[in-house]
């Protein structure tokens, strides 16, 4: 259980780490906490030629406020949004779902950009950052790009990062005044990945209303416009308005064709929708 | 080599490591502090678990070199901590340990739970517990111990702090001490070396991965799955084209064979790469096929030598008339076993998503020869696939794209 030998570096900035992706021939793998790269480096699953260690850069663990939208640099880790050492603009949505994030220990180094691109698909972040609609920034030889998460993931641990190009922070929309949110994942052990994920934003102050199923095969499944699953989000018990058949539909129709499997993860949006939370 | 200097339960220490050596390697290594114990070393079972900037860590996934000049205290250092000190009283006394083996990891997660949560109940001591594996005790006793310590302090008047007593700098605990350091070879010279010897020069098929595609008739696949497309070509031209088997290989991303086929009988290829992972699977395989019923089969078996890891696969596939005049559907059963590493990392799913996203691209390569083909062009001549390697650029092809989320949607939920 010990990595392959490997070269290690650690840039002082972006500029410098685009410039080992940009070099030609040898396979460099971005480290940030390294809590999903670790375990696959000791099991041989991964043997890059280079570790470029991402953690030292005052940018990536920046956190800027922009007005309607908060902005965390890639390393930004689970406990520091658990510990509101970043501020908190979801109403406690983020720093619950960080505290749901596999066990303390892992959560004081793994970090958000780390997860997001490690793109598993049983992971947190991907399913709430896309209910939230956050979007993330990547940066590469080109200049940069922002896009939501849920297109961040192409796939099981594929992300959509072009050659020489990385994640560097992702934005996270303040929510409206009424703004109400729900999560439940369903895990046979505490801390291990999810078998199913249900998550939701009933936003009606900035007319958002979103559903995402989560810890599918690969990517999730985000209703982007779920008043057909809400109605218009405002109702006093929305658990009341929830039509679980037409998630059913949704996930059949999204291809999950195992009943039990479509159940499973209806359920898990059931009580993520039972468990509201408001500001 | 790279010179890493720490601080250790107060002192400096430093020793010269190789980039690979995690936390844990070390300070039993190089320090002598073996009371940091390493059980399943990949994250799960906590008894690694040490502070570093004052936070508990893995030090078994976190390597010495991305903690330059961090502050890390072991369960040595931990002496004369005053709720460590409580901890191994309430630990004796309640029998919260009986091999030993856990209580350093367990003594650190411990205290941190003591240190950020004020009431916690049982449950949620658990919870917060539940990254530290005990094989002896079945809990009660470590669990009733941090209850007892947590109760005695808050009865002493002395309250939790939610955040835990140290952290206010952000990012992963133990980064962030040292700037840049400029790349650090594993050569002693510091000139970079090429550390990975991969076979990759080694092209031959493994020849003990031949025997088993003949043998073992009554071998069933793990899993299995069956997909299906349509092509617009007559059955004939599809019927005709799987039979040159070297044009077959060359639709699916990463595939290439040694040679043609002896007999049925092919070796070759496969380099597959999802994410930060690749596999290339060397191996063999038996090729049948019946002009009368228009169907077929492919029995192989491969070997990956990176990851130590092998496969078997059956792959059955049946050509007929598709639904509208000049178009051809193919009917695809996939069986497949993956063994070693892999297998052990891979949920099945994953595995899925993966062979979907083959299959999506084996169809438009498909497809694309077929055209060049009906346009005039050669058989087996140019023609270049599309896509050449599953990976990230694949994915986003735009051509591919719709077609891959049909086949992801027709894929999920299976297993």
């Amino acid at each position: 259980m010990k990595p392959v030998n490997f070269d290690y570096a650690r840039p002082a900035d972006v500029g410098a780490v685009l410039a080992l992706l940009a070099e030609d021939g040898p396979s460099v793998k971005l480290m940030a906490g390294g809590q999903s790269l670790g375990p696959m480096l000791n099991m041989r699953l991964v043997q890059p030629d280079l570790l470029v260690d991402i953690a030292a850069i005052d940018e990536l663990k920046q956190v800027t406020d922009k007005g309607d939208a908060i902005v965390f640099g890639a390393c930004i880790t689970h406990a520091d949004i658990e510990d509101r050492r970043v501020p908190d603009v979801t109403h406690g949505a983020l720093p619950r779902v960080a505290n749901g994030i596999a066990y303390r220990a892992v959560r004081n180094r793994g970090t958000v950009g780390g997860s997001l691109t490690h793109a598993d698909p049983s992971a947190d972040w991907i399913s709430m950052l896309s209910a939230v609609g956050a979007r993330v920034t990547l940066r590469g030889p080109s200049g940069e790009r922002t896009i939501a998460v849920e297109d961040y993931m192409l796939g099981a641990l594929e992300a959509d990062l072009r050659p020489g190009e990385m994640l560097v922070s992702a934005t996270v929309p303040k929510l409206g005044r009424s703004a109400r949110w729900g999560y439940y994942k369903s895990c046979r052990k505490t801390g291990e990945f999810a078998h199913a994920i249900g998550a939701f934003l009933a936003d009606p102050d900035r007319g958002v209303c979103r559903v995402v199923i989560g810890a599918t095969e690969s990517r999730p499944i985000v209703v982007a416009d779920a008043s057909r699953l809400l109605g218009d989000g405002t109702a006093a018990r929305l658990e009341q308005v929830f039509d679980s058949a037409a998630a059913d539909e949704i996930v059949a129709a999204a291809g999950m064709e195992d009943p039990l499997d479509r159940q499973t993860h209806v359920v898990a949006l059931r009580r993520a929708i039972e468990r509201a939370h408001s500001a | 080599m790279n010179t890493v200097t720490l601080t250790v339960n107060g002192k400096p220490a430093r020793a010269d490591i190789e980039p690979r050596t995690h936390l844990a390697d070390f300070l039993r290594d190089t320090q002598n502090l073996t009371g940091t114990h390493i059980g399943c070393e990949h994250g799960v079972c906590g008894a690694c678990t040490i502070l570093v900037d004052g936070v508990p860590t893995r030090s078994c996934i976190t390597f010495a070199v991305a903690c330059e000049q961090a502050d890390v205290t072991t369960v040595e250092g931990l002496d004369n901590d005053e709720v460590a000190t409580e901890l191994r009283a309430a630990f004796t006394s309640e029998h919260g340990l009986q091999c030993g083996y856990c209580t350093p990891g367990m003594i650190v997660s411990a205290r941190d739970v003591v240190l950020r949560m004020d009431d916690p109940s049982e449950h949620e001591i658990r919870v917060a517990m539940s990254g530290n594996l005990c094989r002896c005790t079945g809990y009660v006793g470590i669990v009733r111990a941090i209850q007892g310590v947590i109760a005695a302090r808050r009865a002493r008047g002395i309250a939790a702090i939610p955040g835990g007593e140290h952290r206010t700098a952000l990012g992963p605990a133990g980064s962030g001490h040292a700037v840049a350091a400029t790349q650090f070879g594993t050569a002693s010279s510091g000139a970079r070396k090429p550390t990975l010897t991969v076979a990759k020069s080694d092209s031959r098929p493994d020849a003990k991965a031949a025997a088993p595609a003949r043998q073992d008739a009554d071998w069933k696949p793990q899993t299995t799955f069956t997909e299906s497309f349509t092509v617009g070509h007559p059955v004939d031209e599809v019927w005709a084209f799987f039979d040159r088997i070297g044009e077959v290989a060359s639709c699916l991303p990463g595939a290439s064979l040694a040679g043609e086929p002896v007999d049925g009988h092919v070796e070759g290829q496969i380099r597959i790469k999802v994410g930060p992972i690749s596999a290339e699977f060397q191996g063999v395989a038996d090729v049948s096929r019946d002009d009368a019923t228009k169907t077929g089969t492919i029995n192989g078996a491969g070997k990956d030598k990176r990851s130590n890891s092998a496969t078997r696969g059956l792959i059955g596939y049946a050509v007929k008339p598709g639904d509208k005049p000049g178009e051809t559907r193919v009917d695809v059963s996939i069986g497949y076993t993956l063994t070693g590493v892999l297998a052990q990392f891979g949920r099945s799913g994953l595995v899925q998503d993966v062979a979907g996203r083959l299959i999506a691209a084996f169809v438009q390569n498909l497809e694309a020869k077929l055209a060049h083909q009906a346009g005039g062009g050669e058989p087996g001549a140019s023609a270049p696939p599309v896509v050449t390697e599953l990976d990230a650029g694949s994915l986003v092809s735009s051509v591919v794209f719709g077609r891959i989320k049909r086949f992801f949607a027709a894929l999920f939920g299976r297993r």
